[in-house]
């Protein structure tokens, strides 16, 4: 699926003097089969823009169109059958006696017939490596344990897009690893996914495109290449792309790399005989 | 087996935290969280905490500050036992937890931030002070009146680490305090940390090796063992270490090791850059 925010603005508290305008007129396509990541400091709108892809949230003004369809119009159940939502910390809304029937929740509501609804949970679990979890309540798991739980909850519903708010947030790096490869799948699969991160490493790791937004405005979306060798803030910039950076004026041919593999090819090639 | 060789020198001074052959297990689960833990720490020591998710980090920090109570062995904090003097404890121990949104209870930042002062009856014009400096250390100056549920993320975590500051304890036991920060509020945080050290103990659990290059000594825990008890030169030098307990180390100092280059003496990307242009200039004068 694809789904394009033309000038969307979201406001908290509107005619409070709470108020705060999260979203100043976004406008942003999502691909089918692409992980775009969205970053941005703390406080930049990520979330709200999040929780407006499936309309948790609904915009104050601007459009969110699905395949060209206007999502006010589709059923809400429908909307959030086919865009899944993993929210920070999802592990707090895990409630269910065991793993297994806290995955079947959702897909239990689609009236899909016991036998397919045991088939998806089954085939969620194993995807992100849980399946020896079934049988375990889920309060005696471990944070990363907890977390690939409640994203299989979300995955069984078979979403078309998959989005996720810091889904590796307290992940040790091994795991966090194994499910950036499930995010990969998921989108060689044909799922369209967004990743929200605070850390610019695993986005430039995992992302075909990235959005950059600030105090609630998109200020740069492209491909990871373009858009973390445009700024010269450190924040906005991940590690691989500060080292290549300041190398660059007196060695051009280092080229443009993000990913980690790709970075250390390169600076090796650099480095030349010395390595 | 605790593992303790390698190079580097522990603070002296009493011990202020330590555990002796500690084992918990949570009520209905097969594995125990934690077994024959022993370690201590020093008055002033800033000990970092790592290892691989259920590995048994946050149910050590749980056990020091006496919300749950050990099956076996013992804990001394600051003297006194937990499980035993729990409110005690938590006068002289403040605690950051993994997810902010536990903690915050207070309709406005400023309460919340205020709210562990009132609990110690502390006089409202100190109180006044210390909340306003906790506020302004954390960054979250001009956010006084806004409700917590309306901050992000990162903004909860910077609110429940002003509240623990604002208390200025003596023992400070933090749960991955910033997981949920971007790189901005991340080195910010580290910063106050680091303004902090020496004058209190500090136990810092974290996923990320590189805020704990300057740590005075590391524990890893997995599987509920402490499997070693090093300084952390020996979590930049050990692969086998780090690959045996799901540890990575921070980007830059990986490609610093896939370019044989010394991670330990590289610790930003900036640096790595230095070293490389150093080298590149090295190998075309050679020639």
């Amino acid at each position: 699926m694809r789904i394009e925010l033309e000038s969307v603005r979201h406001v908290y508290a509107p005619g409070t003097p709470f108020e705060v305008e999260a979203l100043r007129g976004v406008s942003l396509m999502i691909e089918s089969d692409e992980v775009l990541g969205i970053v941005g400091g703390t406080g930049s709108g990520k979330s709200t823009l999040a929780q407006h892809l499936n309309l948790l949230l609904a915009p104050a003004s601007g459009r969110i169109l699905a395949d060209g369809v206007d999502v006010q119009t589709i059923a809400r159940s429908e909307l959030r059958r086919r865009v899944g939502l993993v929210f920070q910390s999802p592990e707090a809304a895990l409630f269910a006696p065991t793993v297994e029937e806290d995955v079947a929740f959702a897909p239990q509501r689609l009236e899909l017939g016991v036998e397919e609804t045991r088939r998806r949970v089954r085939e969620t679990l194993e995807l992100l490596g849980a399946s020896h979890l079934a049988a375990r309540p889920p309060h005696a798991l471990s944070a990363g344990e907890k977390r690939r739980v409640a994203i299989a909850g979300v995955l069984a519903m078979a979403p078309e897009v998959l989005v996720l708010d810091e889904p590796t947030a307290g992940l040790d790096p091994a795991t966090r690893e194994d499910l950036l490869g499930v995010l990969r799948a998921l989108r060689d699969g044909g799922t369209s996914v967004v990743m929200i991160s605070h850390d610019l490493d695993e986005v430039a790791e995992v992302a075909d495109r990235v959005c950059v937004l600030e105090k609630g405005e998109e200020r740069a979306v492209g491909t990871p290449e373009e858009v973390f060798y445009t700024f010269p803030e450190a924040s906005l910039t991940p590690a691989t792309v500060r080292v290549v950076r300041p190398l660059r004026g007196s060695h051009p041919e280092v080229g443009r790399p993000v990913r980690f593999e790709e970075t250390l090819a390169a600076l090796k090639e650099l480095v030349g005989g010395q390595v | 087996m605790i593992d303790g060789n390698n190079e580097g020198a522990r603070r002296s001074g009493p011990s202020v935290v330590s555990c002796g052959d500690l084992a918990f297990s949570y009520p209905g689960s097969e594995g125990a969280a934690l077994t024959g833990v022993s370690f201590e720490a020093r008055a002033g020591e800033y000990v970092g905490v790592v290892g691989p998710n259920g590995g048994g980090k946050s149910t050590l920090l749980r056990l020091l500050n006496g919300l749950i109570k050990a099956d076996t062995g013992s804990v001394s904090i600051g003297g006194l036992d937990p499980a035993a003097e729990p409110f005690e404890v938590r006068k002289r121990v403040g605690m950051l937890f993994q997810n902010p949104d536990n903690g915050l209870v207070a309709p406005f930042v400023e309460d919340d931030v205020a709210f562990g002062l009132e609990n110690l009856g502390v006089g409202r014009a100190e109180m006044r002070e210390r909340v306003r400096r906790a506020i302004r250390a954390v960054g979250l100056e001009g956010y006084e009146r806004r409700e917590p549920h309306t901050l992000s993320g990162g903004e909860k975590q910077r609110v429940a680490l002003a509240g623990l500051l604002a208390l200025d304890p003596e023992i400070l036991l933090l749960d991955e305090p910033t997981s949920m920060l971007d790189a901005a509020g991340r080195r910010e945080v580290l910063e106050r940390l680091e303004e902090l050290r020496g004058t209190r103990t500090i136990l810092h659990v974290t996923h990320h090796l590189d805020e704990l290059l300057s740590a005075d000594h590391v524990l890893v825990l997995n599987a509920g063992e402490l499997v070693a008890d090093v300084f952390p030169k020996r979590l930049v030098s050990d692969a086998k270490l780090r690959r045996e307990n799901r540890l990575a180390l921070p980007t830059a100092s990986r490609l610093a090791a896939g370019l044989r280059l010394d991670p330990a003496q590289l610790r930003t990307p900036e640096e790595l850059a230095e070293a490389i242009l150093r080298r590149v200039k090295l190998g075309v004068e050679a020639r």
